[in-house]
């Protein structure tokens, strides 16, 4: 079981046209014309959980700031690509993922994403491929699809989240992958945005 | 493969019969002299005849190829029998003893000769360690229980497959005691040839057949089991009872999905994906069973209720509730409608209250006026026979409303042992009827999930 590179998973979902935050792979952060804030993360076959390895640094309000962690994120993960994104506006989050497992082939997650999303462990999972009814199922097995409603300031929309579910287990269909994880996703009023994204193979 | 033919049995043979009452090969002889409309030839090695039926010293003395056999032999002599068989052309084996694969190496390396028996000449193995099959309509029972203490289904429209024989004989006799029929009774036992999706096929097929019922432990072909279901479940009803663990076989957590996938996975939600409706337990089984293959498909979650007693109507309101069901009121005019038909002190709004001055008639006119009106997906009839007004004259109207093209209904009934043998008068009649307000609300659902799962394809007709 192998990692794919951060970076490289993200520009094939680019490819298959996901929407990601804004990017920027450079070694000079003084090139970054971007907007601020941004994040700052490690790409690397190595690190996993990258929040818990302190590769993921949030909320950088100006290009000194930037230019400053640039260099410590480069003294702490020696040789491993780090690069830049633009930091979405937060949304309501979910998890979208996949795993291809050997009895039942591959299957589709979706689950409440956020603070509280490993208490109330609110997932469902379905068979790929899966059709617009089995995407409307999945919304409706969750305990709390109302907040794909939009909540109390967060906007979200549940047919946004079939299209993404749809576009998702198509992409699934004709890609080899273990697991693949979309995780969080943010969802607003009228798009949504994958926040982070891994794949291993 | 040659197909799995439990339908078009004409000759059966008993291969390990026995003289002797209360041994199995005698139990499966009698009971398959009950009932079943072909011809039986028995092997024995000394006795000429046993019950009046000739026997033979061996297989290939028999004096042609029988449909399907019995194999009454411990594992050790039963595999050389097998083999005789499938030589002879018998086109279906039953070996009903144990000790094969569940019991050691030897045991399964006595089931890996069946299997290449089974694939060599075409015969279908159903077992071993089986407890036999029932095909009511040509009075076909190789079952190893007696008729005295279990009651044998009566011909019918639901098909009933086991991966557990005690437990399939059990909600069998549950079944039969509610008057309800079978199309077969298949228990797979070790499963060395059929397995649960080469049966589900053959019920699939089975025009007779209304719906599925299963009861699994593990699933073998998942991907092809899940497809047939779905081919099948566009055309019938499918519930599944599945017992212990699923076996999700990816156990990496690496990622967030991974261990999601263990904590999180549930069959239910994949069931629902290709149309089986998933039951909890065996009274949940029979319950959806019987609402599928004698009900319709809900399309929607407006139900009414109907019943003569207030409190009845309040409970089940409460429970279609917890249940995603909503109870709305009539409109106006039709509880101005309503209003004529039922007793002044009643309740015309919904739960409508015929109270305990309902008549058979009442019912019939409150059931027409709300069938008419389009306030409503389906109607939860409670036809208490306590009431004085109510008796079993509605069965007759009830049946023919349940056959007709109207909406869709679930009745209730609470009681002794009168209230009970009006319930197995309905059942008998196809209307999908049960003994408590919690079942029938349940058995609702299980029509309400069948009409989720049918919305795909209504909505592909109208495109």
């Amino acid at each position: 079981m192998s990692v794919i590179p951060e970076i490289k998973f993200k520009e094939l979902l680019e490819e298959e046209k996901f929407n990601l935050p804004v990017r920027f792979v450079s070694e000079n952060p003084g090139e970054y014309s971007g907007n601020f804030p941004v994040v700052v993360k490690i790409s690397s076959e190595k690190i996993v959980h990258k929040t818990e390895a302190g590769a993921v640094i949030t909320d950088i309000k100006s290009r000194e700031e930037l230019i400053k962690t640039y260099k410590d994120m480069s003294r702490k993960f020696p040789g491993e690509t780090i690069y830049v994104e633009e930091m979405a506006k937060r949304g309501t989050e979910i998890i979208i993922g996949m795993i291809n497992d050997p009895s039942f082939g591959k299957m589709i997650l979706l689950g409440i994403g956020g603070f509280f999303s490993e208490l109330i462990n609110d997932v469902t999972f379905k068979k790929v491929p899966i059709d617009i009814f089995d995407a409307e199922d999945m919304i409706s097995e969750l305990k709390y699809s109302r907040l794909l409603d939009g909540y109390r300031g967060f906007k979200a929309s549940k047919d946004i989240v079939k299209e993404l579910l749809l576009k998702v287990s198509d992409f699934g269909l004709r890609t080899e992958f273990s697991q693949i994880d979309l995780n969080p996703v943010f969802l607003y009023e009228d798009h949504y945005l994958i926040v982070d994204a891994k794949m291993i193979v | 493969m040659t197909k799995l033919d439990i339908f078009n049995v004409k000759t059966v043979t008993i291969v390990g019969v026995s003289r002797e009452q209360g041994k199995i090969g005698n139990i499966i002889l009698s009971n398959l002299l009950k009932n079943f409309n072909g011809r039986i030839f028995l092997v024995h090695p000394t006795a000429d005849q046993i019950q009046g039926i000739k026997c033979y010293k061996n297989v290939e003395l028999l004096p042609e190829p029988p449909d399907l056999a019995v194999v009454s032999l411990p594992a050790s002599k039963a595999v050389g029998a097998i083999r005789s068989l499938a030589i002879r052309g018998c086109r279906i084996c039953i070996p009903v003893a144990g000790g094969f694969g569940e019991s050691g190496e030897k045991g399964k390396q006595l089931e890996g000769e069946m299997k290449d028996i089974a694939s060599q000449y075409g015969m279908r193995i159903i077992g071993p360690n089986t407890v036999g099959i029932i095909v009511p309509r040509i009075g076909l029972n190789t079952a190893l229980t007696t008729g005295e203490k279990t009651q044998f289904p009566s011909d019918g429209h639901i098909g009933f497959i086991s991966q557990s024989g005690a437990l399939g004989l059990l909600a069998m006799d549950e079944f039969s005691n509610m008057n309800v029929g079978f199309s077969a009774f298949l228990s797979l036992g070790n499963e060395v040839d059929v397995d649960e999706t080469d049966a589900l096929i053959v019920l699939g097929e089975d025009k007779s057949t209304s719906s599925i019922s299963l009861y699994l432990e593990k699933l073998g072909r998942v991907e092809e089991f899940l497809n047939q279901a779905r081919n099948i479940s566009k055309h019938k009803g499918i519930v599944v009872l599945k017992g212990g663990q699923t076996e999700a076989g990816n156990r990496a957590t690496a990622l967030h999905t991974g261990s999601l996938f263990r904590t999180g996975f549930s069959m239910k939600s994949l069931f629902r994906q290709y149309g089986i409706i998933p039951a909890t337990d065996e009274l949940e089984l029979m319950d959806y069973s019987i609402a599928l293959s004698y009900g319709k498909p809900v399309f929607g979650n407006r139900v009414a209720v109907i019943t003569s007693a207030g409190g009845v109507g309040v409970t089940s309101s409460d429970i279609l509730e917890s249940h995603g069901f909503r109870v709305p009121k009539v409109s106006e005019s039709l509880r101005i409608k309503i209003a004529e038909d039922i007793a002044d002190i009643g309740s015309s709004a919904n739960p409508i209250d015929l109270t305990a001055e309902a008549t058979d008639e009442q019912y019939e006119k409150v059931m027409s006026n709300i069938n008419e009106s389009d306030e409503f997906d389906s109607m939860l009839v409670f036809v208490l026979f306590q009431t004085q007004g109510v008796t079993e004259n509605i069965i007759g109207f009830l049946q023919d409303f349940n056959k007709g093209n109207n909406k869709p209904i679930v009745v209730g009934t609470i009681g002794g042992r009168y209230a009970m043998d009006g319930l197995r008068k309905m059942i008998s009649a196809g209307i999908p009827t049960y003994p408590s307000i919690s079942r029938s609300v349940k058995a609702l659902s299980a029509l309400r999930e069948r009409g989720l799962f049918l919305r795909r394809y209504l909505n592909e007709r109208h495109t």
